[in-house]
């Protein structure tokens, strides 16, 4: 079962990963934290894999029972299956798509949040002013707006990519913000007794302090991204090609083992996205609490 | 009261009047009141006093990092801004504050390549017309101890090392003026005497100005030249001390007479001025 695989690798990252902005301690590098080097030797012991795979065979044990009950709401496993070997170049070709646009809409974001957080960092009278209308659109179901953009940009990536980004910008804008700022006091003191301008402070001091902020945004918005990516795609019914649309398409044709076999390439893809940032941040962050 | 001795050229700090308040109407407190501090060049200077006297705030307005309320505060004969400009000034915190992303050894040299306008701020003012080399950093380290720490992370280190490592990067900067904020507050007493050692080891080699903010009698009669007894309730200094014992000041010296006499006058003094308070 797709979101079985998806949740429990997830809940496994999630452990290591710093907490979102504000919770997370200032880096104060006096605090030694305990050491659990998760080492790749363990997986060979029983007592570490057996547990998931048992969950994984009654999962599939119960799913199976259910589409024998419910033959019109869950396909047996076979068949989404056979749906994904059989039609194997089709999915890869919709997985790109839904992941390009989903990489772009994030690079778009992450440039843009980076920026102004740099800016409202540094900035009060920028602070003032974004900060607050940052917080709204946060708050506001982007998904709802998906329809209109797509009134207003058609079927091409344009409103795919907008809504990724928009998804992908607050979380990345209020991460970075607060690591940048969270530079302890003395250290602050230390630079300006030396008097390091404004660029030499964010360059050596506030950007490196915010990086570990920075990864545990991006912990949160790739997955997301690849959510706006395929709820745009869903809202845009007619679009070329994606995921989202392969999902729309097959439910409205009642193609119930390509419906669960594209959440099923959806949920590996997250995994594979979460997978890469944790290789990145292990080996941008190795002084960090975080990574060890 | 008056804290100066009489000196020829320009005087490593002066303060004139200076006052400092925090807060407003009825809610302002006073933490610094008409002090006057003259220190010469090279010379080790202690400020000791209760907690609330205001010797953090003195140490702040020394390090440009706050503004006086009236009085002047001036360092060479420039603002604290301006020595701050030509890297005059080196600061050791409290706490370490070394990044925790960077190697011990590239921490304490990240001040060279910041503020580097300074050398030639710093030979426009009159006293430091020779332009100097910068110094070796490895060396330093070594010497102060660190020498198998160089590239180890802060987080590695234990306390002591780091603190070390923050009086290297301090010292590094070549400051004319090296203000240390309680530096060893946080460590143990074996720790605490072992850095001192080192501290005056550095010193006597750089032989630079240090304004030092301590709690400790014995520390402050060890490391100083002048001890500055401080008194809360307006924040003033209450009388400066000098200490003549000889240098270096090993071990043996804890062991002298003279030098557990001075530190029964320092005691004294600080009881004087807690109980001319509270009168």
């Amino acid at each position: 079962m797709s979101g079985g695989v998806n949740d429990m690798t997830v809940a496994d990252e999630r452990t290591t990963a710093p907490a979102p902005a504000g919770t997370q301690p200032p880096t104060e590098p006096s605090r030694f934290s305990l050491k659990h080097p998760r080492s790749r030797i363990g997986w060979i012991r029983p007592a570490v894999w057996l547990p998931l795979v048992v969950m994984l065979g009654i999962l599939a044990g119960l799913w199976q029972w259910g589409a024998r009950q419910l033959p019109y709401l869950l396909p047996p496993l076979s068949e989404v299956g056979s749906s994904l070997s059989g039609n194997f170049g089709y999915y890869v070709h919709n997985a790109l798509v839904t992941l390009g646009e989903a990489t772009a809409g994030l690079g778009m974001g992450f440039v843009g949040a980076f920026v102004l957080a740099v800016l409202t960092s540094e900035l009060p009278l920028v602070r003032r002013a974004v900060m607050p209308i940052a917080v709204v659109l946060n708050v506001t179901p982007l998904v709802a707006i998906a329809p209109a953009l797509v009134v207003a940009f058609g079927f091409g990536a344009m409103p795919k990519l907008i809504i990724t980004g928009l998804i992908c910008f607050f979380p990345i804008l209020i991460n970075t913000a607060t690591g940048l700022r969270s530079v302890p006091q003395q250290v602050l003191q230390v630079y300006r007794t030396m008097d390091a301008s404004r660029v030499e402070l964010l360059w050596h001091v506030r950007v490196p302090n915010a990086l570990p902020y920075l990864f545990a945004a991006l912990r949160i918005v790739f997955p997301l991204s690849i959510i706006g990516a395929v709820v745009a795609e869903m809202s845009a019914s007619g679009s070329t090609g994606g995921l989202g649309t392969a999902i729309s398409v097959a439910s409205s044709m009642n193609q119930l083992p390509v419906v669960y076999a594209s959440i099923l390439v959806l949920a590996v893809m997250g995994v594979l996205l979460l997978l890469a940032v944790t290789v990145v941040e292990r080996r941008v962050l190795h002084w960090h609490d975080s990574t060890n | 009261m008056d804290g100066s001795v009489k000196v020829t050229g320009t005087p490593a700090l002066e303060l004139r009047s200076v006052r400092r308040v925090y807060g407003f109407g009825p809610a302002a407190t006073t933490a610094l009141d008409d002090v006057h501090l003259t220190v010469p060049s090279g010379r080790f200077v202690s400020l000791i006093g209760p907690s609330g006297c205001g010797k953090s705030t003195l140490l702040r307005l020394v390090a440009g990092l706050e503004q006086p309320d009236g009085g002047e505060v001036s360092v060479h004969g420039v603002t604290p801004a301006q020595a701050c400009a030509a890297k005059l000034i080196g600061l050791v915190p409290q706490s370490p504050a070394l990044l925790p992303w960077l190697s011990v050894l590239r921490n304490v040299t990240l001040p060279q390549k910041i503020n580097r306008g300074a050398a030639g701020r710093r030979e426009r003012i009159a006293d430091f017309a020779e332009r100097r080399t910068a110094p070796d950093m490895r060396e330093l380290l070594v010497k102060a101890g660190l020498g198998d720490a160089l590239h180890k992370l802060p987080a590695q280190l234990s306390g002591g090392m780091r603190q070390r490592a923050a009086i290297v990067r301090a010292f590094g900067l070549q400051p004319d003026v090296l203000v240390m904020d309680e530096p060893f507050s946080a460590l143990d007493e074996f720790t605490r005497e072992s850095l001192q050692d080192q501290l005056l080891d550095l010193w006597e080699e750089l032989r630079t100005t240090v304004l030092f903010v301590t709690h400790s009698v014995s520390e402050a009669v060890r490391l100083s030249d002048t001890v500055v007894v401080m008194a809360p309730n307006p924040g003033r200094i209450v009388e400066s001390i000098d200490v003549d014992l000889p240098r270096p000041r090993g071990e043996r010296l804890f062991g002298e007479r003279r030098f557990h006499e001075y530190e029964d006058l320092v005691r004294e003094r600080l009881r004087r001025a807690w109980h001319s308070e509270a009168a």
